[in-house]
């Protein structure tokens, strides 16, 4: 090891004020959602559970986590499933589409998720797919597909094309060769995919906004409403809920990607 | 797919390819090919990259359907079939196994398209794997095997439904050289084994020579010459394959023939007659042609019958079994002889003037022009 000289030690520096930045309001989130104040407060005073159990008990909360759960979870089918196509389709495929498609596909990680929000409003409106799950699924596969396409053009990318071929000259049709060989081989990377588009779906607030009814609320829209009216420590205790579930799925998308290296 | 006819079948089928083409935009990978393949017969495609040998092979794989011509196995037309309905065994160059299987499993993939029950499959499966020497490997994993037992694998698998066709495509290219020879001597030994027809593609003519009955040699999607080693070797039909199989010496003559008689004048103002044998294509007279000849079949000295040329040594090369001898004609032109048995060859330096007899019959004529 070298002795740090200035530039590596600014550097260094410079590294963990941005975890610092990121990490800190983590960290204020916890101990808030525990706090006896009725109100938002730093530090806390005190220790309860009774923000999660309000949160646990309100039909309403329970109302948009149950349809914050049905959408990321038919989000988390179709993007994974249209994706994988899709993304199969470019890198075997000799069309000369691929270019456009490829666009097509990464372009809501371009497009401000705002512009998407009221073109897909005023669009889901006239057609009256506004505020149903149908509407909020496919918003949210349009928005998650371009972290399946990615994920799953690098590992599709790494399968030999040839071990399709050598499946079908011992007599599986082309979708047989596909669904013995390729696919187990990339199914890590699909369900890592499919945990990436759940919790982006779960998390999601702009659209969700925007296509949000009088009734059918997601979770992440309601958690805005409760903001500009109460503001309890319930939020917080939300918050730390979402982190929970957000470090388990990581973690997740994690084991399986190196379940699929060592193979 | 009818498993009935699949194991009777046991020995090789006939193939037919006739006038195949097939063409990518404005270039023509392959172009008119046509060869007849006995049942049984052991058929070698050499050809530099992009001669259209791995195009041929291909679509008798049915991986690439031609742009025109037409392939028949056994008299039946399989141009337009696809390739899971072919019943043909296939190894390509890079194992191809499937990773998450066990290697029974890979052996055994072809009978579980096939619809036999696991049972038989791992039963036949094992039986593949004895014939290829790895009984007992069939619980591992392909990632657990050598590159040359990933490859006999592949040929397991290949063969495990016994096929009336082998298609190989640059089978051992991924192997090193000792193994190489060891997997030329085991296909050697299974093909005369199952009497399967093989196809087997290869850019390595010693491979070539070695392995087939009969060698097609390609360029730019054409067939140059197609026959026995032998044949080639000693006979190539123009000066591509006299250049492309094995060393040849080239010197650029002119015909001098008067009626059946052969002559041709050298560069350096001799004028040599030839046996009307050595004229593989015949020049006009007065044109320009090329006299080749194999290192090996140069002799020093002057004494034996046959023409004699004085060649300038420059390089004396120790090759095991013979000398190499490398020096210019008068005129300039390499010439190169092989020389076995080098012990009284040791007078012999760099800058020395030797005499070389040419055998008369060790002389081919061609047209054209030395590359």
């Amino acid at each position: 090891m070298k002795p740090p000289t200035d530039r590596s030690l600014a550097l260094g520096a410079y590294v963990y004020a941005v975890l610092a930045f990121i990490i800190v309001p983590l960290v204020i989130v916890i101990p808030m959602s525990f706090s006896q104040n009725d109100y938002l407060a730093f530090p806390p005073s005190g220790f309860t559970l009774k923000w999660y159990s309000e949160y646990f008990d309100s039909r309403q909360w329970r109302a948009a986590t149950w349809l914050s759960v049905q959408v990321a979870l038919l989000t988390a089918l179709f993007a994974s499933v249209i994706g994988t196509a899709a993304t199969y389709a470019m890198i075997r495929g000799r069309s000369r589409l691929v270019t456009a498609f490829q666009i097509l596909l990464i372009g809501p990680i371009i497009v401000p998720h705002i512009a998407l929000a009221v073109g897909l409003y005023l669009f889901f409106q006239t057609i009256g797919l506004s505020g149903t799950i149908p509407g909020f699924v496919l918003a949210h596969t349009v928005l998650t597909l371009p972290f399946v396409v990615f994920t799953m053009a690098a590992a599709l990318g790494k399968v030999d094309p040839n071990l399709e071929a050598a499946a079908m000259s011992c007599g599986a049709t082309r979708f047989q060769a596909f669904r013995l060989v390729t696919l187990p081989l990339v199914l890590p990377s699909l369900a890592s995919s499919a945990l990436f588009a759940f919790i982006i779906s779960f998390d999601e607030p702009v659209v969700s906004f925007f296509l949000s009814g009088v009734r059918q609320k997601t979770l992440p829209r309601r958690m805005f409403e409760d903001i500009e009216q109460n503001l309890t420590p319930v939020i917080p205790a939300i918050a730390t809920l979402l982190i929970v579930l957000s470090i388990l799925i990581l973690l997740g998308a994690h084991v399986l990607r190196s379940r699929s290296v060592t193979r | 797919m009818n498993i009935a006819s699949a194991r009777q079948s046991a020995s090789g089928a006939s193939i037919r390819i006739s006038r195949l083409e097939k063409r990518f935009g404005a270039v023509s990978a392959v172009d008119g090919v046509d060869i007849d393949i006995a049942a049984g017969e052991f058929i070698a495609l050499l050809g530099p990259s992009g001669s259209g040998k791995t195009t041929i092979l291909m679509s008798v794989a049915g991986f690439e359907f031609p742009t025109s011509g037409t392939i028949h196995v056994d008299s039946e037309d399989l141009t337009y079939v696809p390739s899971n309905r072919r019943n043909l065994g296939m190894v390509f160059q890079n194992y191809t196994l499937f990773p998450h299987m066990s290697i029974l499993d890979n052996v055994a993939f072809p009978l579980k398209m096939r619809g036999l029950r696991t049972a038989e499959r791992h039963a036949r499966a094992e039986a593949a794997l004895a014939t290829v020497r790895l009984a007992g490997y069939g619980h591992r994993r392909p990632n657990e095997l050598s590159g040359g037992q990933q490859q006999r694998v592949a040929l397991a698998r290949a063969i495990v439904y016994q096929p009336r066709v082998l298609l190989m495509d640059e089978p051992l290219s991924a192997l090193d050289k000792n193994l190489r020879e060891d997997m030329q001597l085991e296909i050697k030994r299974l093909h005369a084994e199952l009497g399967i027809t093989v196809i087997f593609v290869t850019h390595d003519q010693s491979e070539a020579l070695t392995m087939a009955d009969r060698i097609a040699v390609l360029r730019d999607g054409k067939i140059q010459q197609i026959g026995p080693a032998r044949q080639l070797y000693e006979r190539p039909a123009n000066l591509f394959t006299a250049g492309f199989i094995g060393e040849m010496n080239f010197v650029d003559v002119r015909d001098e023939s008067v009626g059946d008689d052969v002559a041709v004048a050298l560069p350096w103002g001799e004028t040599w007659r030839l046996p009307a044998t050595a004229a593989v294509e015949p020049p006009a007279a007065g044109e320009t042609a090329v006299l080749a000849v194999r290192p090996e079949r140069l002799q020093l000295g002057a004494s034996s019958p046959g023409h004699v040329i004085t060649v300038t040594l420059s390089d004396i090369v120790y090759a095991g079994a013979a000398l190499l001898l490398i020096g210019r004609l008068p005129d300039g032109t390499e010439m190169r002889a092989r020389i076995p048995g080098a012990s009284q060859l040791s007078s012999l330096a760099p800058g020395d003037v030797a005499s070389f007899t040419i055998p008369a019959d060790a002389m081919l004529l061609y047209r054209g022009k030395r590359r």
